[in-house]
Protein backbone atom coordinates (compact mmCIF):
# COMPACT_ATOMS: atom_id res chain seq x y z
CA UNK A 1 0.00 0.00 0.00
CA UNK A 2 2.53 2.55 1.17
CA UNK A 3 5.03 1.25 -1.37
CA UNK A 4 2.50 1.73 -4.17
CA UNK A 5 1.96 5.29 -2.97
CA UNK A 6 5.72 5.90 -3.01
CA UNK A 7 5.92 4.51 -6.55
CA UNK A 8 3.07 6.73 -7.69
CA UNK A 9 4.39 9.89 -6.03
CA UNK A 10 7.93 9.48 -7.33
CA UNK A 11 6.60 8.80 -10.83
CA UNK A 12 4.57 12.02 -10.63
CA UNK A 13 7.45 14.13 -9.36
CA UNK A 14 8.02 17.40 -11.15
CA UNK A 15 10.74 19.92 -10.32
CA UNK A 16 9.74 22.67 -7.91
CA UNK A 17 11.31 26.07 -8.62
CA UNK A 18 13.17 27.88 -5.86
CA UNK A 19 11.04 30.25 -3.78
CA UNK A 20 7.96 28.68 -5.38
CA UNK A 21 5.64 29.95 -2.64
CA UNK A 22 6.70 33.58 -3.08
CA UNK A 23 6.42 33.34 -6.86
CA UNK A 24 2.87 32.02 -6.58
CA UNK A 25 2.00 34.80 -4.17
CA UNK A 26 3.29 37.45 -6.59
CA UNK A 27 1.32 35.88 -9.43
CA UNK A 28 -1.89 35.87 -7.38
CA UNK A 29 -1.25 39.46 -6.28
CA UNK A 30 -0.80 40.65 -9.88
CA UNK A 31 -3.94 38.91 -11.16
CA UNK A 32 -6.01 39.91 -8.14
CA UNK A 33 -4.92 43.54 -8.32
CA UNK A 34 -6.15 43.77 -11.92
CA UNK A 35 -9.58 42.62 -10.74
CA UNK A 36 -9.57 45.02 -7.81
CA UNK A 37 -8.53 47.97 -9.97
CA UNK A 38 -11.28 47.12 -12.48
CA UNK A 39 -13.88 47.40 -9.69
CA UNK A 40 -13.15 51.16 -9.77
CA UNK A 41 -14.49 52.06 -13.23
CA UNK A 42 -16.96 49.15 -13.45
CA UNK A 43 -18.63 49.32 -10.05
CA UNK A 44 -17.63 52.45 -8.14
CA UNK A 45 -17.95 54.82 -11.12
CA UNK A 46 -20.82 53.32 -13.12
CA UNK A 47 -22.96 51.67 -10.42
CA UNK A 48 -22.24 53.85 -7.38
CA UNK A 49 -21.63 57.07 -9.30
CA UNK A 50 -18.23 57.97 -7.90
CA UNK A 51 -15.97 59.74 -10.40
CA UNK A 52 -12.27 58.85 -10.49
CA UNK A 53 -10.07 61.18 -8.43
CA UNK A 54 -12.65 62.43 -5.95
CA UNK A 55 -10.02 63.81 -3.59
CA UNK A 56 -7.28 64.80 -6.03
CA UNK A 57 -5.07 67.59 -4.82
CA UNK A 58 -6.00 67.10 -1.18
CA UNK A 59 -3.10 66.11 1.06
CA UNK A 60 -5.35 63.56 2.76
CA UNK A 61 -5.52 61.62 -0.50
CA UNK A 62 -1.83 60.82 -0.11
CA UNK A 63 -2.36 60.06 3.56
CA UNK A 64 -5.04 57.53 2.67
CA UNK A 65 -2.82 56.01 0.01
CA UNK A 66 0.13 55.70 2.39
CA UNK A 67 -2.00 54.24 5.20
CA UNK A 68 -3.79 51.65 3.07
CA UNK A 69 -0.71 50.58 1.11
CA UNK A 70 1.18 50.36 4.41
CA UNK A 71 -1.43 47.96 5.82
CA UNK A 72 -1.53 46.02 2.56
CA UNK A 73 2.26 45.67 2.58
CA UNK A 74 2.18 44.32 6.14
CA UNK A 75 -0.38 41.79 4.87
CA UNK A 76 1.96 40.95 2.01
CA UNK A 77 4.73 40.25 4.53
CA UNK A 78 2.36 38.30 6.78
CA UNK A 79 1.08 35.88 4.11
CA UNK A 80 4.34 34.00 3.43
CA UNK A 81 5.22 34.21 7.13
CA UNK A 82 2.01 32.29 7.93
CA UNK A 83 1.72 29.98 4.92
CA UNK A 84 4.22 27.29 5.90
CA UNK A 85 3.70 24.43 8.34
CA UNK A 86 6.90 25.17 10.25
CA UNK A 87 6.55 28.94 10.52
CA UNK A 88 4.14 31.05 12.50
CA UNK A 89 5.21 34.67 12.63
CA UNK A 90 2.46 37.13 13.46
CA UNK A 91 4.49 40.27 14.01
CA UNK A 92 3.32 41.84 10.70
CA UNK A 93 -0.28 41.46 11.90
CA UNK A 94 0.55 42.98 15.27
CA UNK A 95 2.31 45.84 13.52
CA UNK A 96 -0.79 46.41 11.36
CA UNK A 97 -2.90 46.60 14.50
CA UNK A 98 -0.49 49.11 16.04
CA UNK A 99 -0.59 51.21 12.85
CA UNK A 100 -4.39 51.32 12.99
CA UNK A 101 -4.32 52.38 16.63
CA UNK A 102 -1.80 55.10 15.79
CA UNK A 103 -4.04 56.38 12.97
CA UNK A 104 -7.01 56.45 15.34
CA UNK A 105 -5.03 58.47 17.91
CA UNK A 106 -3.87 61.01 15.34
CA UNK A 107 -7.40 61.15 13.88
CA UNK A 108 -8.95 61.70 17.28
CA UNK A 109 -6.55 64.58 17.98
CA UNK A 110 -7.60 66.21 14.69
CA UNK A 111 -11.25 65.62 15.48
CA UNK A 112 -10.74 67.22 18.90
CA UNK A 113 -9.21 70.33 17.27
CA UNK A 114 -12.28 70.62 15.04
CA UNK A 115 -14.39 70.61 18.23
CA UNK A 116 -15.83 67.11 17.70
CA UNK A 117 -17.80 68.16 14.65
CA UNK A 118 -19.88 65.19 13.50
CA UNK A 119 -19.08 65.90 9.86
CA UNK A 120 -15.37 65.27 10.49
CA UNK A 121 -16.09 61.76 11.72
CA UNK A 122 -18.91 60.84 9.37
CA UNK A 123 -18.10 62.81 6.21
CA UNK A 124 -20.73 62.08 3.58
CA UNK A 125 -20.08 58.41 2.93
CA UNK A 126 -19.25 56.81 6.30
CA UNK A 127 -21.94 54.16 6.12
CA UNK A 128 -21.06 52.90 2.66
CA UNK A 129 -17.28 53.28 2.85
CA UNK A 130 -16.45 49.99 4.68
CA UNK A 131 -18.76 47.98 2.42
CA UNK A 132 -17.36 49.47 -0.76
CA UNK A 133 -13.85 48.69 0.45
CA UNK A 134 -14.85 45.04 0.91
CA UNK A 135 -16.36 44.99 -2.60
CA UNK A 136 -13.23 46.55 -4.07
CA UNK A 137 -10.99 44.10 -2.21
CA UNK A 138 -13.09 41.03 -3.06
CA UNK A 139 -11.45 40.05 -6.39
CA UNK A 140 -7.97 40.24 -4.87
CA UNK A 141 -9.05 38.28 -1.80
CA UNK A 142 -10.65 35.58 -3.94
CA UNK A 143 -7.56 35.10 -6.12
CA UNK A 144 -5.26 35.11 -3.09
CA UNK A 145 -7.26 32.54 -1.14
CA UNK A 146 -7.59 30.39 -4.26
CA UNK A 147 -3.82 30.35 -4.73
CA UNK A 148 -3.19 29.82 -1.03
CA UNK A 149 -5.00 26.49 -1.13
CA UNK A 150 -1.69 25.15 -2.44
CA UNK A 151 0.08 26.37 0.68
CA UNK A 152 0.23 24.57 4.01
CA UNK A 153 -0.36 27.12 6.78
CA UNK A 154 0.25 26.12 10.38
CA UNK A 155 -2.99 28.01 11.12
CA UNK A 156 -5.46 28.33 8.21
CA UNK A 157 -7.38 31.02 10.11
CA UNK A 158 -4.34 33.24 10.59
CA UNK A 159 -3.22 32.73 7.00
CA UNK A 160 -6.71 33.79 5.87
CA UNK A 161 -6.51 36.83 8.13
CA UNK A 162 -3.19 37.81 6.55
CA UNK A 163 -4.68 37.41 3.06
CA UNK A 164 -7.63 39.56 4.14
CA UNK A 165 -5.32 42.29 5.42
CA UNK A 166 -3.36 42.21 2.16
CA UNK A 167 -6.52 42.37 0.03
CA UNK A 168 -8.20 44.90 2.32
CA UNK A 169 -5.20 47.24 2.32
CA UNK A 170 -4.70 47.27 -1.44
CA UNK A 171 -8.47 47.24 -2.02
CA UNK A 172 -8.84 50.34 0.15
CA UNK A 173 -5.96 51.97 -1.75
CA UNK A 174 -7.82 51.38 -5.02
CA UNK A 175 -11.02 52.68 -3.42
CA UNK A 176 -9.25 55.85 -2.25
CA UNK A 177 -9.12 57.05 -5.89
CA UNK A 178 -12.92 57.21 -5.88
CA UNK A 179 -13.39 58.67 -2.41
CA UNK A 180 -13.82 62.40 -1.74
CA UNK A 181 -13.42 62.33 2.03
CA UNK A 182 -10.65 64.54 3.39
CA UNK A 183 -10.53 64.01 7.16
CA UNK A 184 -7.98 61.94 9.04
CA UNK A 185 -10.58 60.76 11.53
CA UNK A 186 -12.78 59.52 8.70
CA UNK A 187 -9.93 57.46 7.27
CA UNK A 188 -8.78 56.14 10.65
CA UNK A 189 -12.30 54.96 11.46
CA UNK A 190 -13.99 53.85 8.26
CA UNK A 191 -11.05 52.76 6.15
CA UNK A 192 -9.70 50.80 9.11
CA UNK A 193 -13.12 49.23 9.61
CA UNK A 194 -13.36 48.25 5.93
CA UNK A 195 -9.89 46.70 5.98
CA UNK A 196 -10.57 44.95 9.30
CA UNK A 197 -13.83 43.48 7.95
CA UNK A 198 -12.00 42.24 4.85
CA UNK A 199 -9.37 40.65 7.09
CA UNK A 200 -12.11 39.06 9.19
CA UNK A 201 -13.76 37.72 6.05
CA UNK A 202 -10.42 36.28 4.97
CA UNK A 203 -9.98 34.61 8.37
CA UNK A 204 -13.46 33.04 8.26
CA UNK A 205 -13.06 31.75 4.70
CA UNK A 206 -9.46 30.72 5.33
CA UNK A 207 -10.45 28.65 8.34
CA UNK A 208 -12.32 26.29 6.02
CA UNK A 209 -10.76 26.83 2.60
CA UNK A 210 -7.11 26.68 3.63
CA UNK A 211 -7.38 23.48 5.66
CA UNK A 212 -5.02 20.77 4.49
CA UNK B 1 25.28 13.91 16.47
CA UNK B 2 23.14 11.30 14.80
CA UNK B 3 20.23 13.74 14.37
CA UNK B 4 22.44 16.14 12.41
CA UNK B 5 23.56 13.36 10.11
CA UNK B 6 19.90 12.45 9.54
CA UNK B 7 19.04 16.07 8.82
CA UNK B 8 21.93 16.40 6.40
CA UNK B 9 21.06 13.22 4.51
CA UNK B 10 17.31 13.92 4.38
CA UNK B 11 17.80 17.52 3.35
CA UNK B 12 20.12 16.53 0.51
CA UNK B 13 17.54 14.01 -0.71
CA UNK B 14 14.77 16.61 -0.45
CA UNK B 15 16.74 19.25 -2.35
CA UNK B 16 17.52 16.72 -5.08
CA UNK B 17 13.84 15.74 -5.18
CA UNK B 18 12.77 19.39 -5.50
CA UNK B 19 15.07 19.61 -8.51
CA UNK B 20 13.24 16.65 -10.06
CA UNK B 21 15.45 13.68 -9.05
CA UNK B 22 12.88 10.87 -8.83
CA UNK B 23 15.35 8.30 -7.47
CA UNK B 24 16.33 10.56 -4.57
CA UNK B 25 12.65 11.28 -3.97
CA UNK B 26 11.81 7.59 -3.80
CA UNK B 27 14.63 7.02 -1.32
CA UNK B 28 13.49 9.96 0.78
CA UNK B 29 9.90 8.70 0.95
CA UNK B 30 11.00 5.15 1.76
CA UNK B 31 13.31 6.36 4.53
CA UNK B 32 10.69 8.68 5.98
CA UNK B 33 8.23 5.79 6.13
CA UNK B 34 10.60 3.98 8.47
CA UNK B 35 10.71 6.93 10.84
CA UNK B 36 7.06 7.93 10.60
CA UNK B 37 5.50 4.53 11.22
CA UNK B 38 6.84 4.07 14.78
CA UNK B 39 6.34 7.77 15.53
CA UNK B 40 2.64 7.60 14.72
CA UNK B 41 2.21 4.15 16.27
CA UNK B 42 3.56 5.44 19.57
CA UNK B 43 1.00 8.24 19.51
CA UNK B 44 -2.01 5.99 18.95
CA UNK B 45 -3.59 3.61 21.43
CA UNK B 46 -3.22 -0.09 20.49
CA UNK B 47 -6.86 -0.19 19.32
CA UNK B 48 -6.04 2.47 16.72
CA UNK B 49 -2.67 1.07 15.71
CA UNK B 50 -4.03 0.39 12.23
CA UNK B 51 -4.35 4.15 11.71
CA UNK B 52 -0.57 4.53 11.74
CA UNK B 53 -0.27 3.32 8.16
CA UNK B 54 -3.00 5.77 7.02
CA UNK B 55 -1.17 8.57 8.76
CA UNK B 56 2.13 7.64 7.12
CA UNK B 57 0.41 7.79 3.75
CA UNK B 58 -1.36 11.06 4.51
CA UNK B 59 1.96 12.56 5.54
CA UNK B 60 3.76 11.37 2.39
CA UNK B 61 0.89 12.73 0.30
CA UNK B 62 1.05 16.08 2.11
CA UNK B 63 4.81 16.20 1.60
CA UNK B 64 4.15 15.67 -2.10
CA UNK B 65 1.38 18.23 -2.63
CA UNK B 66 2.82 20.83 -0.22
CA UNK B 67 6.51 20.47 -1.08
CA UNK B 68 6.60 24.00 -2.48
CA UNK B 69 6.11 25.32 1.07
CA UNK B 70 9.48 23.88 2.13
CA UNK B 71 11.90 26.79 2.44
CA UNK B 72 15.22 25.45 1.12
CA UNK B 73 17.23 27.51 3.58
CA UNK B 74 15.60 25.90 6.62
CA UNK B 75 15.97 22.45 8.25
CA UNK B 76 14.05 19.76 6.41
CA UNK B 77 13.39 17.59 9.46
CA UNK B 78 11.68 20.52 11.21
CA UNK B 79 9.43 21.08 8.20
CA UNK B 80 8.59 17.40 7.92
CA UNK B 81 7.93 17.23 11.64
CA UNK B 82 5.46 20.13 11.35
CA UNK B 83 3.69 18.40 8.46
CA UNK B 84 3.45 15.08 10.33
CA UNK B 85 2.30 16.80 13.51
CA UNK B 86 -0.37 18.72 11.58
CA UNK B 87 -1.58 15.50 9.94
CA UNK B 88 -1.68 13.72 13.27
CA UNK B 89 -3.67 16.45 15.03
CA UNK B 90 -6.04 16.68 12.08
CA UNK B 91 -6.52 12.90 11.96
CA UNK B 92 -7.11 12.63 15.69
CA UNK B 93 -9.71 15.40 15.59
CA UNK B 94 -11.51 13.98 12.57
CA UNK B 95 -11.71 10.49 14.01
CA UNK B 96 -12.27 11.60 17.60
CA UNK B 97 -9.41 9.36 18.72
CA UNK B 98 -7.92 9.61 22.17
CA UNK B 99 -4.17 9.88 21.59
CA UNK B 100 -1.77 8.05 23.91
CA UNK B 101 0.65 10.95 23.90
CA UNK B 102 -0.44 14.49 24.55
CA UNK B 103 -0.97 16.50 21.35
CA UNK B 104 1.58 19.07 22.42
CA UNK B 105 4.27 16.47 23.05
CA UNK B 106 6.65 17.14 20.23
CA UNK B 107 9.09 14.27 20.57
CA UNK B 108 11.27 14.40 17.46
CA UNK B 109 10.34 12.06 14.62
CA UNK B 110 13.93 11.32 13.80
CA UNK B 111 14.84 9.93 17.21
CA UNK B 112 13.67 6.40 16.31
CA UNK B 113 13.60 4.33 13.20
CA UNK B 114 12.19 0.84 12.86
CA UNK B 115 14.76 -0.54 10.44
CA UNK B 116 15.44 -3.65 12.54
CA UNK B 117 16.83 -1.57 15.39
CA UNK B 118 19.98 -0.18 13.89
CA UNK B 119 21.51 0.64 17.28
CA UNK B 120 20.99 -2.90 18.59
CA UNK B 121 22.61 -4.26 15.48
CA UNK B 122 25.66 -2.10 16.05
CA UNK B 123 25.94 -3.39 19.63
CA UNK B 124 25.77 -6.99 18.44
CA UNK B 125 28.51 -6.34 15.90
CA UNK B 126 30.70 -4.83 18.59
CA UNK B 127 30.17 -7.76 20.93
CA UNK B 128 30.86 -10.34 18.26
CA UNK B 129 34.34 -8.95 17.59
CA UNK B 130 35.30 -10.63 20.88
CA UNK B 131 35.11 -14.16 19.39
CA UNK B 132 36.88 -15.66 16.34
CA UNK B 133 35.51 -14.49 13.03
CA UNK B 134 34.07 -17.82 11.96
CA UNK B 135 32.34 -18.29 15.30
CA UNK B 136 30.92 -14.77 15.06
CA UNK B 137 29.56 -15.53 11.59
CA UNK B 138 27.96 -18.75 12.78
CA UNK B 139 26.32 -17.03 15.73
CA UNK B 140 25.04 -14.19 13.56
CA UNK B 141 23.62 -16.54 10.97
CA UNK B 142 21.92 -18.94 13.35
CA UNK B 143 20.84 -16.70 16.19
CA UNK B 144 20.03 -13.42 14.39
CA UNK B 145 19.37 -14.09 10.74
CA UNK B 146 17.45 -17.25 11.46
CA UNK B 147 19.47 -19.80 9.48
CA UNK B 148 19.50 -23.41 10.68
CA UNK B 149 22.69 -24.89 12.08
CA UNK B 150 22.93 -27.21 9.08
CA UNK B 151 22.76 -24.25 6.65
CA UNK B 152 25.35 -22.25 8.56
CA UNK B 153 27.67 -25.24 8.79
CA UNK B 154 27.35 -25.87 5.05
CA UNK B 155 28.22 -22.24 4.29
CA UNK B 156 31.47 -22.59 6.19
CA UNK B 157 32.23 -26.09 4.94
CA UNK B 158 32.33 -27.69 8.39
CA UNK B 159 30.28 -30.45 9.96
CA UNK B 160 27.07 -29.71 11.82
CA UNK B 161 28.60 -30.96 15.07
CA UNK B 162 31.62 -28.69 14.68
CA UNK B 163 29.29 -25.74 14.06
CA UNK B 164 27.23 -26.57 17.16
CA UNK B 165 30.36 -26.79 19.31
CA UNK B 166 31.75 -23.59 17.88
CA UNK B 167 28.52 -21.67 18.52
CA UNK B 168 28.22 -23.06 22.01
CA UNK B 169 31.81 -22.12 22.90
CA UNK B 170 31.45 -18.70 21.38
CA UNK B 171 28.27 -17.92 23.30
CA UNK B 172 29.81 -19.26 26.50
CA UNK B 173 32.85 -17.04 26.18
CA UNK B 174 30.62 -14.02 25.46
CA UNK B 175 28.55 -14.83 28.56
CA UNK B 176 31.71 -14.93 30.63
CA UNK B 177 32.91 -11.71 29.14
CA UNK B 178 29.68 -9.65 29.26
CA UNK B 179 27.15 -11.27 31.57
CA UNK B 180 29.42 -12.22 34.44
CA UNK B 181 29.40 -15.94 33.65
CA UNK B 182 26.69 -18.34 32.46
CA UNK B 183 24.45 -20.10 34.95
Amino acid sequence: MTNELIDRLSAELEPTPERALEKRLWLALSIGLVGTILIGPLVLDVLVGRPFGGAWGNSMFWGKLAYTIGLGTLGLIAVPALSRPDQYRIWPLLLAGALAVLALIVGTLGWMRSDWAMSVLMGGTALVCPWLIIVTAAPLLAVLLGMMRRFAPASPTMAGLAAGLLAGGFGAAAYAFYCGETSMMFMATWYSLGIALTALLGAIIGRYLLRW
Amino acid sequence: MQADATEKRMRELMLAALDGDAAAYRRLLAELTRYLRPWFAKRLSPSHASHAEDLVQETLLALHTKRSTYDRSRPFTAWLHAVAHHKFVDHVRRHAIRPTVHLDDDAPIFAFDDSAHAADRRDVDAVLTEVPERTADLIRQTRIEGASIAEAAARHGISETAAKVSIHRGLKSLMNRFAGGSK
